[in-house]
């Protein structure tokens, strides 16, 4: 298995696929030259044959011209032996141009074992012209007449052995010479690889994740200068991770920090709706508590006022009859009246009792909507005034300008007030030094056909940041004294839901106007 | 344009007309320029009105037939054919010339300039050369005769003349074989049989061989390996038959006119082969 796996990894080697890829060449090459050079030694020595058997085939038939024109079968005879002497030709043969041999000698090693035949024809001279031809004046005729042929046949045996010999030279010198340029071609690999091998290991490491790691390849080549960029790549990569920790590292402190402040500012909340909610038990316990004695007060000052309504024709007798008399200091003519008057108004104060304790009962305890389709909106910001009667401080003065013409809405009444005691608290609170005035008025805007309440002051103003985050629910300027940072944002909301608009403007140091646009038909909530 | 045709066939059909009237028929073997020459010669020296047949062109010429019927006063045969075609006739003499091998049938009307030299004139080149042993081949039916009178000549001039007969080309080859070391010359006449394309070869090599002049006929030999040519002058063979048929036609029977040996001769020697030989000719070139 670890021997499979080491030819797979030799296999995938890129100095192991270059070495086979060059070796493969230089075989292939080899092959190529050796095989191209024996062909052409071959052919070389082949047409080196033919050339020679030719012109000794030429020579003979020049020579043999007379004693075949003359049929001298010795002289052709002579010709033909000294011909045959020689080392390549087996057989010789002198014919007519009727194809009559002549002549014909054998070497000793004919047939043997390859031959080459070679005929060459015997022609009389075409430049030589006959003595009449000469006397006339006759060009020379160019065409030859054959008058016989020479026929050698040429031994190759000796090509063969020569082929052997070159073909052994060959396949040594072709073998030495590939193992010789292999081995080098192996160094030459080698030397160059290792630059490649040092970069990958390089590459490998920093791809590892080792960031700090580097290639350390000194050259000034294509390889130096990729090291070069990859080294730089995987510094700049560690100094990114480095700021990448530290910014991690900082934005786990601040969430952190911003968990521990939500947290407060969570737990501050629900410390304040823990209040406002104790505050509604607190008034719905109050208001019971207050409604009743005051229901015994107002029975009281009924049951006062009807007994003093009996006792008054009784008591007008005995001054008719017994003249001014006093009750409780006062004469009777005085008392007679005051009485009745003070019942009246302990009758009185006793239902604004009962009011205001239902009120704050409603406030704490709070309900759902409860549309009316006929809402004043004057009669609600009496209402919210009314509320706020306690909370009015001596140096702020509270002017109001109701519009006498103005339409009912549909709305909740209990909800517009409170959007109302938001706005005028928030108001009365805008002074710094606790003086100052706030106008509060309502119109109709015939126009638009919205019902207008506005609500303006001339305290510290809101500045812009505030400005831009004054509807966000749980912000507040004034949590230190009790703000909640929901008043402004359930006021845009109740507002909203009657269809209507909530907008303030402000300017730092001059004050601010808030006004509540409502629709005179109302909006189906 | 139909009137026209018939004109020229008419001039065509009676153009031989005025042939009727020549003095001399000439006969030409073939159209030669060597022929052509010859014939200018004649026309140089004899002004008298000709008609030239040229045998090569027709199939069959019927010489007798065209004699008889024209009666030109004069027969010139120029080549061995024509002369052999004009002796078929004996109505009027024949002068022939440019024929190698010119025998006369009959004695007297045919006459004429032969293709060889007297051969004084080449005993004389060979005297020059200093030569005493002069080898030659012929063929006794064609140049038998030549030869004798040239075996009279050299005795008297005081050269032995080898002559070696032949009767085929074959027998040229062993012939000129037999001649090593016996000849201090070589004579080569223009006899087709000792002289063929497939021996001529031979006369060079002995030459070469033995180191001995070899004297032809004809200056393309001497860039062959010839010492000395001595060629004719075939436009004066032609001036000096033409001298002959004006003869004739002056009234000079045929008969008392000799067959004659070309007048001129064009000596070339070829100085290369004679330094070769170390052999220089007496009273110059």
């Amino acid at each position: 298995m670890i021997r499979r796996l080491r030819k797979i990894r030799v296999a995938k080697n890129f100095r192991f696929r270059l070495y086979l890829l060059f070796t493969a060449t230089i075989a292939l090459l080899t092959a190529a030259f050796a095989s191209f050079y024996l062909i052409t030694e071959v052919n070389a020595f082949r047409s080196t044959l033919e050339r020679e058997g030719r012109l000794l085939a030429t020579v003979l038939a020049q020579n043999a011209r007379l004693p075949l024109f003359a049929e001298n079968r010795e002289a052709l005879d002579l010709l033909a032996a000294s011909t045959a002497r020689y080392p390549s030709v087996l057989f010789v043969s002198i014919s007519n141009a009727e194809g009559v041999a002549l002549t014909e000698v054998k070497s000793p090693r004919y047939p043997g074992a390859g031959a080459i035949d070679m005929t060459v024809e015997i022609t009389s001279p075409g430049l030589v012209p006959s003595p009449e031809a000469v006397l006339l004046g006759r060009a020379p005729a160019q065409e030859k007449r054959v008058i016989g042929r020479v026929q050698l046949r040429l031994d190759t045996s000796g090509a063969k052995e020569r082929l052997k010999k070159l073909v052994a030279a060959t396949l040594a010198l072709g073998t030495l010479f590939w193992i010789v340029v292999s081995l080098l071609s192996y160094q030459i690999l080698k030397r160059v690889t290792s630059s490649f091998n040092l970069l990958m290991r390089g590459i490998e490491e920093i791809g590892s994740g080792n960031l700090s790691a580097r290639v350390n390849l000194d050259s000034d080549d294509e390889l130096g200068r990729g090291a070069n960029a990859i080294n730089a790549m995987a510094a700049s990569l560690e100094l990114r991770e480095l700021e990448n920790l530290s910014l991690q590292e900082e934005l786990l402190h601040s969430m952190k920090l911003e968990v521990q402040e939500e947290k407060k500012r969570v737990m501050a909340r629900l410390i304040h709706t823990n209040k406002m909610t104790s505050l509604g038990l607190l008034l719905s316990s109050m208001a019971h508590e207050i409604n009743n004695p005051n229901a015994s007060i107002r029975f009281s000052g009924h049951i006062i006022a009807k007994i003093w309504s009996d006792v008054v024709p009784l008591l007008d007798g005995v001054w008719r009859e017994e003249g001014e008399f006093y009750l409780g200091g006062l004469p009777f003519q005085q008392a007679r009246g005051a009485l009745a008057e003070n019942a009246a108004r302990i009758v009185e104060n006793s239902d604004r009792i009962a009011r205001v304790v239902q009120g704050l009962r409603e406030y704490g305890v709070g309900g759902g909507a409860r549309l009316r389709p006929d809402l004043q909106i004057n009669v609600a910001v009496e209402a919210a005034l009314f509320v706020l009667a306690c909370q009015m401080q001596q140096e702020v003065w509270l002017k109001t300008a109701l519009g006498s013409d103005i339409p009912v809405i549909t709305g909740d009444q209990h909800q517009i007030e409170q959007v109302l005691i938001n706005l005028i608290l928030n108001a009365m609170q805008s002074f710094p030094e606790g003086r100052g005035e706030v106008l509060l008025s309502t119109r109709h805007d015939r126009a638009a056909s919205e019902v207008v309440i506005e609500v303006e002051d001339g305290g510290a103003g809101i500045s812009a940041e505030t400005m831009e985050r004054l509807f966000e629910p749980f912000f507040s300027t004034k949590l230190d004294r009790g703000g909640s940072g929901l008043g402004l944002y359930i006021s845009q909301y109740i507002v909203a839901e009657h269809g209507g608009r909530l907008q303030l403007t402000s300017t730092p140091g001059k004050g601010t106007r808030a006004w509540v646009t409502l629709p005179v038909g109302g909006a189906p909530l | 344009m139909q009137f026209l045709r018939t004109l020229l066939a008419c001039l065509l059909i009676l153009a031989p007309l005025p042939a009727f009237g020549y003095d001399i028929l000439v006969l030409q073997s073939l159209r030669e320029t060597g022929y052509d020459e010859s014939v200018k010669g004649v026309k140089r020296e004899c002004s008298a009105t000709m008609r030239t047949v040229v045998l090569s062109d027709h199939a069959e010429t019927d010489v007798t037939r065209i004699i008889r019927e024209e009666h030109p006063r004069l027969v010139i045969a120029v080549g061995d054919r024509a002369l052999e075609v004009a002796q078929k006739q004996r109505s009027a003499p024949v002068l022939y010339m440019m024929a190698l091998h010119a025998r006369p049938r009959q004695k007297g009307s045919v006459t004429g300039v032969g293709m060889l030299f007297d051969p004084a004139r080449y005993l004389s080149v060979f005297d020059s050369l200093g030569s005493k042993k002069v080898g030659v081949l012929g063929d006794p039916l064609k140049n038998g005769a030549y030869l004798k009178k040239a075996q009279a000549q050299a005795k008297r001039s005081g050269i032995e003349l080898v002559v070696r007969e032949v009767h085929s080309p074959r027998d040229t080859l062993a012939m000129l074989d037999s001649l090593r070391g016996k000849v201090d010359a070589l004579w080569m006449l223009p006899d087709s049989t000792a002289v063929s394309p497939e021996t001529t070869e031979a006369y060079f090599l002995l030459s070469q061989g033995e180191r001995v002049p070899l004297v032809s006929f004809a200056e393309v030999y001497l860039s062959m390996g010839g010492a000395v040519t001595l060629g004719i002058d075939r436009f004066d063979i032609g001036r000096q038959l033409g001298i002959m048929a004006q003869s004739v036609l002056n009234g000079t029977p045929a008969e008392e006119i000799p067959a004659q040996s070309p007048r001129r001769s064009v000596l070339k020697v070829n100085e290369r082969v004679l330094r070769q030989l170390k052999i220089s000719i007496a009273g110059g070139g």
